[in-house]
């Protein structure tokens, strides 16, 4: 387990050699990076088994008081800052935690991302910058390994940034398009701003616990040496990093957009891992949030603002991908919702059960564009009967999504609305449930407007007729149709010691597995009666929404414009920004450059230019100036001596 | 031995002549020629000032002396430098007008 830095190294090391030798080589490097994730999903499981054989108090290992869980953790110092043993010198450290939390990420990241490296083999091929994509992915693992291991703050900060420098890049891959190289730009600013918020969190916390190390904090938060105002200040500014990252209103615009992006990436980077991180990161700093309280309410009710928004524009949405981006959001927002209402491990369960889903719905329309080179699904239909295989996982993901029984998704779901439905004031679970109605609409729409609907084949630019998806794309996506089909089971008690997952992965307690009832009925109804509905709309058209649309006409239309979101930021960094910054720039040229800069300059030339009128090169005129001083220096050592 | 006062007398004189040499005249050999009446007329002031002290029976100092030995010594070296100049100035500008040599200022 001492080796499990391993696992993102391998991803590290893979970067510079695909950038370097991977073009000549046999698949352009794209081997390499695959190689990379698979010995990091390799050493992953010797790192949970080893983690599960261990024995408390050897090795680095002990239950830490904070969080109640059984932690590993393992540093090197990096370098000291003053003298080692005084008071005011710093240490950092590069160390990474082993406990649950990272292992459950480290799981799903090298994973989703080996079966998303092995798709986009034939979604990417024959691609000019192939080479490249491969590196930018080897990179994107190794970040994403680091944060999810990162046991101090700093180097978590480092491998944030370095996830969104390769969201970044991965967006914008095809940057020949103007709509991507807009895209993003957009997700790099948007996810900066937050994390400007997280790095002031960070440094709060710095001076608040004096080290950057995340067990300090935890537990300095713990025992209240971190007091109750810090820790609500020190979360919130963390959460605005999260916010920002995992997409959550005010800044979830970013996420859509990043849809421009090669598929794939929509797939690992924008479904699965690295808009979770947000949530994995208010999950890992959970006591700093537990000590305050307040925080948590804030993210309660940013993730039921995000959820709700998210699945109404999902809803109104026609552009395949954006209707699965919008459901990422909505779903973060649900993650959010139950860290905020105590439902910790409820939260992350549904983390791994969307991000399999989801990652599953993104290959599946990935192959879908592959094939069709369509994007808009008011153009697609029938696409069951070319490609029976990818309906059929497409539709897996989404029933799953949706919340239909024995999918993953139903029981990571109904655990959420659970923990909301026990910790939180009545309108959250009646808004949640009704989230959960809207993901289920969302889900069915796509579904069955694409692969189930009446065939129309209007609007087909190719000439080659549609197929189905190929073996390298195909495999990853039943694998993790597998797993979004069966993810659910894990969270039982299983005969035998298995007690759930609540007993893995919890904190302070562990929980047991638990249903509400009425709300696993409830949310099933909704489930099943938003999927008949969109059935009878969709496939069988008995129903008209005609008379819904032109009834709800302002309605739809502020929807479909997104909250007008987009317009109020452009008109905000068009009118306020852009003219404050005008503003302190004329400020800038004019008290600070004119009067402080060149002000001085100024007087002291004209100084210089009216006093140089007595050097006038005579000869004479010096020595009488001399003489008159030698005068008026005699005269005044007279009359001092005198 | 005369009175101090007389050589006193004697030496402002020649330094006011001196000094009116360098303010008025426009030869700068006349000008240096000055400069030396003024520096002369302060080696009379010491060397009086010297011998008065003699005089009263303070013997053995010679500061006087030596001052005026010194600036002896500096005005020969100082002639030498100035009248090489000013044989610089003549080659190159043709005269020795210091009126006409004013490049020295803004």
């Amino acid at each position: 387990m001492e080796w499990a830095w391993l696992i993102p190294v391998f991803s590290f090391v893979a970067f510079p050699l695909i950038v370097l030798f991977g073009k000549p080589l046999p698949g352009k490097g794209a081997p390499i990076a695959i190689l990379a994730i698979g010995g990091g999903f390799v050493l992953f499981w010797v790192a949970l088994l080893g983690y599960l054989n261990v024995v408390p108090g050897v090795n680095n290992c002990f239950t830490s008081s904070a969080t109640g869980v059984f932690t590993c953790d393992y540093r090197i110092s990096w370098f000291h800052a003053g003298l080692p043993g005084l008071e005011d010198s710093v240490e950092l450290a590069w160390g990474m935690i082993i406990d649950p939390l990272a292992l459950v990420m480290l799981g799903m990241v090298t994973f989703v991302a080996l079966m998303v490296q092995i798709y986009s083999l034939g979604y990417m091929k024959g691609d000019p910058r192939f080479s490249w994509y491969y590196a930018y992915h080897a990179l994107f693992a190794a970040a994403m390994l680091t944060l999810a291991l990162a046991d101090n703050f700093l180097l978590l900060y480092v491998a944030w940034e370095l996830v969104g420098v390769c969201s970044y890049l991965l967006i914008g891959f095809w940057y020949e398009r103007p709509a991507a190289r807009n895209a993003a730009k957009k997700a790099f600013i948007v996810t900066r701003l937050g994390d400007v918020g997280m790095l002031l969190g960070i440094l709060l916390l710095w001076r608040e616990v004096g080290s950057f190390s995340m067990l300090d904090a935890f537990e300095a938060a713990h025992n209240g040496v971190l007091n109750q105002g810090a820790a609500t200040a020190a979360g919130l500014l963390l959460f605005l990093g999260a916010m920002g990252k995992s997409a959550q209103f005010p800044f979830h615009v970013w996420l859509p957009d990043a849809m421009e992006g090669p598929t794939p990436v929509s797939a690992l980077i924008h479904a699965a891992t690295m808009v979770a991180a947000g949530v994995y990161l208010v999950a890992r700093a959970y006591p700093i949030f537990m000590a305050s309280g307040d925080a948590l309410l804030v993210v309660a009710v940013i993730g039921l603002i995000t959820a709700l928004l998210a699945s109404t524009i999902a809803l109104a949405s026609t552009d395949l991908k954006r209707i699965l981006a919008y459901s990422t959001i909505s779903h973060l927002g649900l993650m959010m919702l139950s860290l905020g209402a105590l439902g910790y491990t409820a939260a992350l369960f549904h983390l791994m059960a969307h991000g399999f889903s989801k990652a599953l719905l993104f290959l599946g329309a990935g192959s879908v564009l592959h094939s069709t080179e369509e994007q808009d699904i008011r153009n697609m239909g029938g696409l069951r009967k070319p490609m029976p295989l990818t309906a059929f996982l497409f539709s897996l993901g989404a029933l799953s999504l949706g919340g239909i029984p024995i999918l993953a998704g139903f029981w990571s779901k109904d655990e959420v609305l659970s923990a909301v439905s026990h910790n939180m004031n009545p309108i959250f679970i009646v808004l949640a449930l009704f989230t959960a109605l809207l993901s289920a609409l969302y889900m069915a729409r796509a579904m069955f407007v694409v692969f189930f609907g009446p065939a129309r084949t209007h609007g087909h630019r190719h000439s080659h007729p549609i197929h189905d998806a190929q073996l390298s794309m195909a495999a990853p996506m039943l694998l993790l149709g597998v797993l979004a089909a069966g993810f659910g089971l894990i969270s039982f008690n299983w005969p035998g010691s298995y007690q759930g997952i609540g007993s893995f992965l919890f904190f302070k307690e562990h929980e047991g597995f638990h249903i509400t009832w009425w709300i696993a009925i409830v949310s099933t109804l909704l489930a099943l009666a938003a999927f008949f509905a969109a059935y009878l709309v969709y496939v069988r058209q008995r129903i008209s929404l005609e008379g819904a649309r032109t009834a709800f006409a302002p309605l739809i239309r502020v929807v479909e414009n997104k909250y007008y979101m987009d317009h109020l930021y452009q008109w905000l960094v068009d009118r306020v920004v852009l003219v404050a910054s005008a503003a302190i720039a004329l400020v800038d040229r004019a008290v600070v450059n004119d009067v402080g800069v060149n002000g001085p300059a100024e007087v002291v030339g004209r100084v210089g230019i009216a006093m140089r009128r007595h050097v006038t090169g005579h000869l004479y005129s010096y020595a009488l100036v001399m003489t008159l001083g030698l005068i008026g220096l005699a005269i005044f050592w007279w009359l001092r001596a005198g | 031995m005369a009175p101090l006062v007389y050589f006193q007398i004697l030496s402002a004189a020649l330094f006011v002549i001196g000094l009116y040499g360098v303010l008025a005249r426009r030869s700068a050999v006349l000008v240096v020629m000055s400069i030396e009446l003024m520096l002369n007329a302060v080696n009379i002031n010491l060397i009086a000032a010297a011998s008065h002290l003699e005089g009263q029976g303070r013997f053995l100092n010679f500061d006087g002396h030596i001052i005026a030995i010194f600036v002896i010594t500096i005005a020969a070296a100082e002639i030498g430098l100035a009248l090489a100049i000013i044989l610089r100035m003549y080659r190159n500008r043709a005269t020795v007008d210091v009126d006409e040599i004013n490049l020295m200022k803004w």
